[in-house]
């Protein structure tokens, strides 16, 4: 049977998973490390890096490294959060051709999605090099909020990246699936999560039969661990200014070591009371003297300097419930998702406002990952019996007159459902409505998504208020939107249906899906010819070493000087195919070079 | 090599004084206790005539090193660069004007081990200095810079720090060529990007930059070998603030965590790869790091 990964495509950092004999296992990446940063680079050089080696020259290369790309994708050019990245990143990002958002990277641009993919491809190369077989189908998991067109984005994202995308699920639902796995829960539960670069708060109900229904979802897409980071880059700073009355912030290569460092301390001080954050040689003086930076950050200091940070997230839990009608004792068990709910604090802070202790038997980096490895698991697997009941993350809608935002389908409302409310004319002798589907909460049309338009014409000419239409919103299992608009007297209908648009014609999905399977096909070949050129340089060194006494047994002998030439020729021409870097030419040689070793070896063996 | 160096530029400089000749001279340990010396000196307001330095000194220059080795004569050449005052631009706009003498080395000063007496800076935080042993037990005695070590000492006695000079090419691409052309690859490519800095369309100052760094690149690829092979920082961790490398250095440092490749890390330094080779082959040098 085929295997389905389960991705947890996060803003900061990505993790995969499988189920693997019954048990959901998180899969480590080369390194070793069981997360991915969800970042990509391109060097000087033009060469790709992606994860942690792409994290470490983030700061030193910030024009070319992209990071927190899942703020940007399936967006639209003129929304806010792109606005507020465009103002806030280190890289570039400009408009698209679809009025999507392209970031560019040395002088190329770059779709959203194209750049996810980088990071979806990566995780896939985990599993594939853990599993020791390709890996073509996943679960990836979004943000309860996403809209159809982020979904779709990240859909895309997963097609680029080779893998066919057979669900996508909340981000929260899967948290909660990794906690009821296996256990037969009833409850409602809040998942709480804090992560590198976002937090989220979602209210589910965990129903008999394995039913996990969102009731609420909210949060901030620019709060997250980085900001706790930040601070304490800003205290470092500031203590060296005192000291020598240099700022650090002027150098990039000082500013690099300085995030390293903060979140470093950051993981640390959830452990331990104190911790030290020692930099030699961090900058010059200017009087060619390299000063060092050394300074002791306890608990107490990095709780103070968050203190505002975990605040907001309450405050924004208590809005959650309020617009859930849902009171604190409604809530059974707090799960907390996510690297920053380590910080004791924070644990401290939800536990003071849900008023009991938060459930820690999930992982808080890994619980995402494992839940979408078990959803995909359960979608090939028909005797595991499990029901996701997803919800609207947002409002849909019509404009009305005015620039309102008239609600049909609520907020949280489970899919698949379908809404019906009346309209009437506006004007007097109107003939034609034109239909504004929107998605959003704002009372204000023009601060919600647009979704589409439709006119319905052929209205009989009436004062304003006479005509009446019907307007019924519909979506579907797998989420797709339809609105029909009837005029009621005449029963003549229009209708849309709405489908998601990650910005991307398919045209340019397939080149990138060429691109994408261009790269690997590079990546594979150099990777092969690393580890060929690996094997015959430990070869060549281990001749070089038994050379002399094999040298020394052969003078005092009469026989084998033709087989130490031999051996001096082999050991050329693999130095030769080495320096042309030629794999064919190098695995001929290794066979040489392998018979060399094992004939050198057995005379010193025979001598000794 | 054809022939010697320019020498219509070489005649503009300085005459060679006591003190730019001290300023060269080669890097081994005085025979005396220096910070001990720079201490009492200090204390007790100048030193008296005939104590110390003066014999001293005399002997280190008998003793004066030749680098033959060619990626060793470019660290030096990229370490006097990094301590020497850039060079500065005549007044007319064809010409350029090039420090030929090293900075004293009284700004030289706290590299290996900083001396309180003579203003280096310390954490209050630091611990003292160690005491004159090898930072890592496998690592070798590591030697002070003479000129820094009596740098110390005249900074603690109030001495005047040496003049710099300069020297003006009237003619820098003739400059550049002249220096390719004797094997001088780190100097010309230091007058190109000179040239290049005033005009970054010129071809031939362009190919001439090129050229150069490729010759760097595959000197210290000569040096380094694999990139595949792992550096590992060989001195103990509390010792590295006593070693006497820049920050550029020290970065290059924080990035050697004992898992990456030399690959890796030229990739993710953030500097022009050539000056992130020279930096790894002269930690390498400086048995601050070993490969494995």
């Amino acid at each position: 049977m085929e295997r389905v990964i389960g991705i947890d495509l996060g803003t900061t950092n990505s993790c995969v998973a499988i189920l693997e004999n019954g048990s959901p296992t998180v899969i480590p990446n080369r390194g070793g490390y069981k997360t991915t940063p969800s970042m990509v680079a391109i060097t000087e050089a033009g060469k790709r890096l992606v994860g942690h080696i792409a994290k470490r020259q983030a700061i030193t290369n910030a024009e070319n490294t992209v990071y927190a790309a899942k703020r940007l994708i399936g967006r639209k050019w003129n929304s806010p959060q792109v606005k507020n990245a465009v103002a806030t990143s280190s890289y570039r990002i400009v408009q698209g051709p679809h009025t999507d958002v392209r970031i560019v990277l040395r002088d190329k641009d770059y779709s959203v999605s194209e750049v996810s993919a980088m990071v979806l491809q990566e995780m896939k190369v985990i599993a594939e090099d853990y599993l020791g077989e390709t890996v073509s189908k996943a679960v990836i998991t979004v943000p309860a909020y996403f809209n159809d067109n982020q979904r779709q984005a990240t859909k895309d994202a997963g097609e680029i990246a080779g893998l066919d995308v057979i669900r996508i699920i909340n981000e929260p639902t899967a948290a909660a699936l990794s906690y009821g796995f296996g256990k037969n829960y009833e409850k409602t539960i809040a998942v709480y999560d804090f992560g590198g670069g976002t937090f989220d708060i979602s209210i589910l109900e965990i129903g008999a039969n394995g039913v996990f229904k969102v009731v609420a979802t909210a949060g901030d897409t620019f709060l997250g661990g980085e900001d706790v980071d930040a601070r304490i880059i800003d205290w470092l700073v500031q203590g060296f200014k005192e000291e020598h009355g240099i700022d650090l912030r002027q150098d990039r290569m000082a500013l690099q070591r300085l995030k390293d460092a903060a979140e470093k301390a950051k993981c640390e001080l959830s452990s331990v009371r104190e911790t030290e954050v020692n930099l030699p040689f961090i900058i010059s003086s200017g009087r060619n003297e390299a000063l060092h930076l050394q300074r002791t950050i306890d608990r107490k200091t990095i709780e103070d300097l968050s203190a505002d940070l975990i605040e907001r997230t309450i405050d924004i839990c208590r809005q959650t419930l309020a617009d859930a009608r849902l009171e604190k004792e409604d809530i059974e068990e707090a799960i907390l998702v996510g690297g920053m709910t380590r910080m004791p604090k924070i644990q401290q802070a939800v536990a003071d406002f849900f008023e009991r202790e938060p459930c820690k038997g999930v992982h808080p980096d890994e619980s995402v990952a494992l839940g979408a490895g078990i959803q995909g698991s359960a979608l090939i697997d028909d005797k595991q019996d499990m029901v996701l009941l997803d919800v609207t993350p947002h409002a849909l809608g019509i404009m009305t007159q005015g620039g309102y935002f008239e609600e049909l389908i609520p907020q949280n409302t489970t899919v698949p459902t379908h809404r019906t409310k009346i309209f009437t004319t506006s004007r007097e002798n109107q003939t034609a409505v034109k239909i504004v589907v929107m998605q959003g909460e704002s009372e204000r049309a023009e601060d919600n998504e647009l979704l589409g338009e439709f006119i319905l014409t052929g209205l009989r000419r009436a004062q304003k208020g006479a005509i009446e239409i019907e307007v019924t919103f519909e979506i579907n299992a797998d989420g797709i939107v339809s609105v029909h608009a009837k005029d009621l007297e005449t029963a003549k209908e229009q209708s849309i249906e709405v489908t998601a648009s990650s910005g991307l014609t398919r045209d340019e999905i397939k080149d990138m899906i060429d691109g994408a399977k261009d790269y690997m096909v590079e990546r594979r070949s150099t990777e092969e010819l690393e580890a060929t050129k690996q094997e015959a340089e430990r070869l060549i060194g281990e001749i070089e070493r038994l050379f002399p006494q094999v040298e020394q047994i052969v003078a005092a002998s009469d026989f084998g000087r033709d087989a130490i030439e031999k051996a001096r020729a082999i050991l050329g021409k693999a130095r030769q195919a080495i320096a042309k870097r030629e794999v064919v030419a190098i695995k001929a040689e290794v066979e040489g070079l392998s018979r060399t070793h094992r004939m050198f070896k057995g005379v010193v063996a025979k001598t000794h | 090599m054809p022939e010697p160096p320019n020498r219509k530029a070489r005649a503009k400089s300085a005459p060679p004084t006591q003190e730019n000749r001290d300023s060269d001279r080669p890097t081994l340990s005085p025979p005396f206790d220096v910070e001990a010396f720079a201490r009492a000196t200090a204390a007790a307001g100048a030193a008296p005539a005939g104590e110390g330095p003066p014999t001293v000194r005399a002997e280190v220059r008998a003793e004066q090193v030749t680098l033959t080795n060619e990626v060793e004569l470019e660290i030096a050449r990229a370490k006097s660069k990094r301590r020497t005052t850039p060079p500065r631009r005549a007044n007319t706009p064809t010409a350029l004007s090039m420090a030929n003498s090293r900075v004293p080395s009284a700004t030289n000063v706290p590299g290996a081990r900083p001396a309180p007496a003579v203003g280096a800076v310390r954490s209050p935080a630091a611990p003292p200095p160690p005491a004159a042993t090898p930072p890592a037990a496998d690592a070798e005695p590591r030697s002070m810079s003479p000129s820094s070590i009596e740098a110390a000492v005249l900074g603690a006695i109030g001495s005047p720090a040496p003049e710099i000079t300069e020297r003006t090419i009237e003619d820098p691409i003739a400059e550049m060529r002249t220096r390719f052309s004797l094997g001088d690859y780190s100097g010309a490519l230091e007058v190109a990007e000179l040239l290049l800095a005033e005009d970054p369309a010129d071809a031939e100052v362009i190919d001439c930059a090129d050229k150069c760094r490729t010759v760097l690149e595959g000197m210290y690829a000569a040096r380094l070998g694999s990139l595949e092979q792992v550096p590992a920082v060989i001195v103990q961790r509390t010792q590295l603030r006593w070693l006497s490398i820049d920050h550029r250095a020290g970065f290059v440092l924080s990035l050697i965590d004992g898992s990456s490749s030399l690959e890796m890390i030229l990739d993710v330094s953030g500097m022009p790869r050539l000056d992130a080779m020279r930096i790894l082959v002269e930690l390498i040098a400086q048995r601050i790091v070993a490969l494995r």
